[in-house]
């Protein structure tokens, strides 16, 4: 009999070796655990009947009284673990804060719940193998709302208006309301705020792509090419088009917002005269430039209280990142902290413009606009006349001149009240840094869809949207890494493992 | 704390001091965190110097290649604290295989037992070297990672936060190893059954397949990793601590009723 503890703990081993191993748990797993608990089960009631206590009416019962405790303690320890289930209250001690929801999300939340309409509900389909490393946020999402609903379900569970989005979705979050469903992509926050103010949005917003000048493609999937942004406009709930400036005479008259991305050939005066009417009646226009490029658009923006120097902006202090580093690839971390668009983001939030012009906001048009500049250089900068040089890589001397040694802003926004409206504006002097290739590196996503919720008045939706942090160099160079190596994996066990010599060598004698 | 106990913990931690396996059982765990936590940042620093070398600078990559997807969290806090738990795992039983069933084997818990200490003071003192002695390990085996993090500004409250969680790990897997050993005359055999149960709960993922969501949630709630990986994301939850300090105190009352039982033969 004394063989039954021993026969159950080798099944129970094998049971779950096995079970480990191949992940599809099988009869001969689950065999093995079954029996190994049960011979366990056996053996601990026979040493309890073997056991000598048992003889004595006054052992019989401290026995029983312990094994009443320790059952006591077993369910008060569960019952407050199912109580605990509930405590949400957490310290979030991530870098960028990832389980504290920002401001804006807040707010996003307070308007759900603020909403009479049916509130929305986000819907965990557990099948996704992420659902462990998401559901702590969506804890958190559902703590933070009284009327937001978090629901876990399995894929046939779905209702009908999400099985549609179900289909070929890697990261299965959707967020759904009024039998509308929306996907949340890769669950994070950024995506679950932007699906549910997709949700609480009425309609879409149709942003309008200048076209006609050698523009870039908004379709194009080359690194050069704009399909990225296209995609983050229709995540954030807008309508991207182009519009053949060229055949006609007025902007349309849906048009939210206008994004004008480095023409290379001169406007037709009426289209510089239907933008100014655009303008007037309160429009709002997103332009970004490039250095090595002028047109007619310059003088345009001028008369709208942008100065653009020429020149491509070099700066010293730039590149610690780059293998092969460009005095004129702007790393910045320097923003306007009181302008609603960078106003959250701060120097770590680092955005990179490959080659920028500068945008200085000089005059205002009329006495009550306000001109503000967003991102600027660091003091080690200077304007670089030889733009082409410059981009080619050729080797730069730090010029002098008006703007060396000062920050140089090289992107500005402009707020024109104009009657019962206000136009806006923003002018950023590079237009690669939204290209696919570079959209996602850093902040550059953020400065851009910042400045498209500001111009679209959504700037209490503006947010920073990267929540996964990236050290932005090297966390330890492979020199650090070594010495810090040899230190605690050899020169301190080694130390450990002399103390123990010792111990031992004292324990012999 | 009263003295008695004070004095058995010293006792305890002397002896414990007094063998080599303390010094062993260190070293292993200094030098294996240090090897793991080093493949995991060199890794990192490789992928991030592919990225900043080669993706901002010359091009060579893909649009729709992110820097989000190399982030510290996943790179290099989750596979440190899965690595540092399964140390835990495998080196805390051979601690604590020996505290109650080395002196049973030796007799010498019965001189222990005839002191006026109470049984409780006794467990108290016997789990609070053990506890001791795992947060020391866990403090000498950070070391690396906190320097790193402290030099590389790599976020050392989110590496606080992992440790809190080993911490916790480490007490709950060193009470189900003090409990197996307060139960069973043979060393080899408690550390055994603590390595199965901590094997068991530790995952029931394996299982979650099988049985309804609902009691899935159940057994996740009640598995060791899912409270575990809360502090590797960096939350620092009170649930996750009533969890674990509700295994210790399961094993320590086990052992509290043990200890009672044997003065009672």
């Amino acid at each position: 009999m004394r063989f039954l503890a021993p026969a159950g703990l080798v099944m129970l081993l094998s049971g779950l070796g096995a079970s480990y191993v191949s992940k599809a748990p099988s009869w001969f797993e689950i065999g093995n655990l079954v029996a190994g608990l049960g011979l366990l089960a056996a053996a601990g009631v026979q040493a309890a009947f073997r056991f000598r206590g048992f003889s004595g009416t006054p052992s019989r019962s401290l026995a029983l009284r312990w094994a009443a405790i320790g059952a006591s303690v077993l369910a008060a320890s569960l019952l407050a673990n199912i109580l605990a289930v509930g405590w949400t209250a957490a310290l979030d001690w991530t870098v960028e804060g990832t389980y504290t929801l920002s401001e804006q999300s807040l707010r996003v939340l307070e308007r759900i719940d603020a909403d009479p309409g049916d509130p929305p509900e986000l819907l965990l389909f557990e099948d996704t193998k992420i659902w462990k490393e998401v559901d702590p946020l969506l804890a958190v999402y559902a703590a933070a709302s009284s009327e937001l609903r978090v629901r876990h379900l399995r894929e046939q569970e779905a209702p009908p208006e999400a099985l549609r989005l179900l289909a070929g979705l890697e990261h299965t979050v959707l967020a759904c309301r009024d039998g509308r469903c929306e996907a949340v992509g890769f669950p994070s926050e950024e995506n679950i705020t932007n699906a549910l103010l997709r949700l609480l949005r009425q309609g879409h917003p149709v942003v309008y792509f200048l076209l006609g000048h050698g523009e870039v493609d908004l379709a194009s999937e080359s690194e050069h090419g704009f399909s990225g942004l296209a995609r983050a406009l229709t995540q954030e709930g807008f309508r991207p088009r182009g519009w053949i400036g060229p055949a006609h005479e007025e902007l349309p008259a849906d048009a939210s917002l206008v994004i004008i991305a480095a023409p290379e050939r001169n406007l037709l005066p009426r289209e510089l005269e239907a933008l100014d009417r655009y303008l007037e009646r309160g429009g709002r226009l997103l332009v970004l430039l490039e250095p090595s490029v002028d047109t007619n658009l310059n003088s345009f923006l001028e008369r709208w209280g942008f100065e653009l120097p020429a020149g491509i902006v070099a700066d010293r202090a730039t590149s610690p990142l780059l293998e092969e580093a460009k005095l004129v690839s702007l790393v910045s971390g320097s923003y306007n902290p009181r302008h609603p668009v960078t106003r959250g983001m701060r120097a770590r939030h680092m955005t990179l413009l490959p080659g920028a012009r500068a945008v200085i906001a000089r005059h205002k048009p009329e006495r009550d606009d306000q001109l503000r500049g967003l991102v600027y250089s660091s003091h080690h900068s200077w304007l670089e006349q030889d733009v082409r040089g410059a981009l080619a890589g050729r080797a730069l001397q730090p010029g002098g001149g008006e703007t060396a040694g000062r920050e140089i802003p090289v992107a500005a926004a402009g707020l024109y009240p104009r009657g019962d409206t206000e136009a806006r504006i923003v002018v950023i002097g590079d237009r690669d840094f939204a290209s696919n290739r570079l959209l996602d590196s850093l902040y550059n996503r953020d400065l851009l869809m910042n400045s498209v919720l500001w111009l679209a008045e959504e700037e209490d939706e503006i947010t920073i949207r990267s929540k996964v942090w990236t050290p932005p160099g090297h966390p330890l160079t492979i020199q650090q890494t070594l010495a810090y190596f040899y230190f605690f994996a050899f020169a301190l066990p080694e130390v450990l493992l002399l103390l123990g010599i010792h111990a031992w060598v004292r324990q012999r004698s | 704390m009263s003295w008695r106990i004070w004095t058995l913990l010293r006792k305890e931690l002397r002896s414990l001091f007094a063998t080599p396996i303390a010094y062993a059982v260190l070293t292993a765990s200094v030098s294996v965190t240090a090897v793991l936590f080093f493949g995991s940042l060199l890794r990192f620093n490789q992928m991030l110097f592919v990225f900043h070398g080669y993706g901002i600078g010359a091009g060579g990559f893909d649009s729709g290649t992110t820097p989000r997807q190399l982030n510290l969290l996943e790179e290099v806090f989750i596979p440190l604290s899965q690595d540092v738990s399964l140390m835990l795992m495998l080196v805390v039983p051979v601690i604590t295989m020996r505290v109650f069933a080395e002196e049973k084997a030796q007799g010498t818990d019965e001189l222990l037992l005839t002191t006026p200490l109470r049984s409780w003071e006794i467990a108290a003192a016997k789990y609070l070297a053990t506890w001791g002695f795992v947060a020391l390990l866990l403090a000498v085996s950070a070391l690396y990672p906190a320097v790193a993090a402290q030099q590389a500004n790599l976020g050392v409250p989110h590496l606080l936060a992992l440790y809190l969680g080993e911490l916790g790990f480490g007490i709950a897997v060193a009470s189900i190893g003090l409990a197996c050993s307060s139960l069973s005359r043979n060393q080899i055999v408690a550390a055994v059954v603590a390595y199965a149960l901590s094997f068991i709960l530790y995952d029931f993922q394996w299982l979650a397949t099988l049985v309804s969501e609902s009691f899935a949630r159940v057994l996740e709630e009640v598995e060791l990793q899912s409270h575990l990986e809360a502090f590797a994301r960096g939350v620092v939850g009170l649930r996750h601590g009533v969890y674990f300090l509700g295994v210790g105190a399961v094993g320590f009352t086990i052992s509290v009723g043990s200890i009672e039982l044997g003065r009672a033969r």
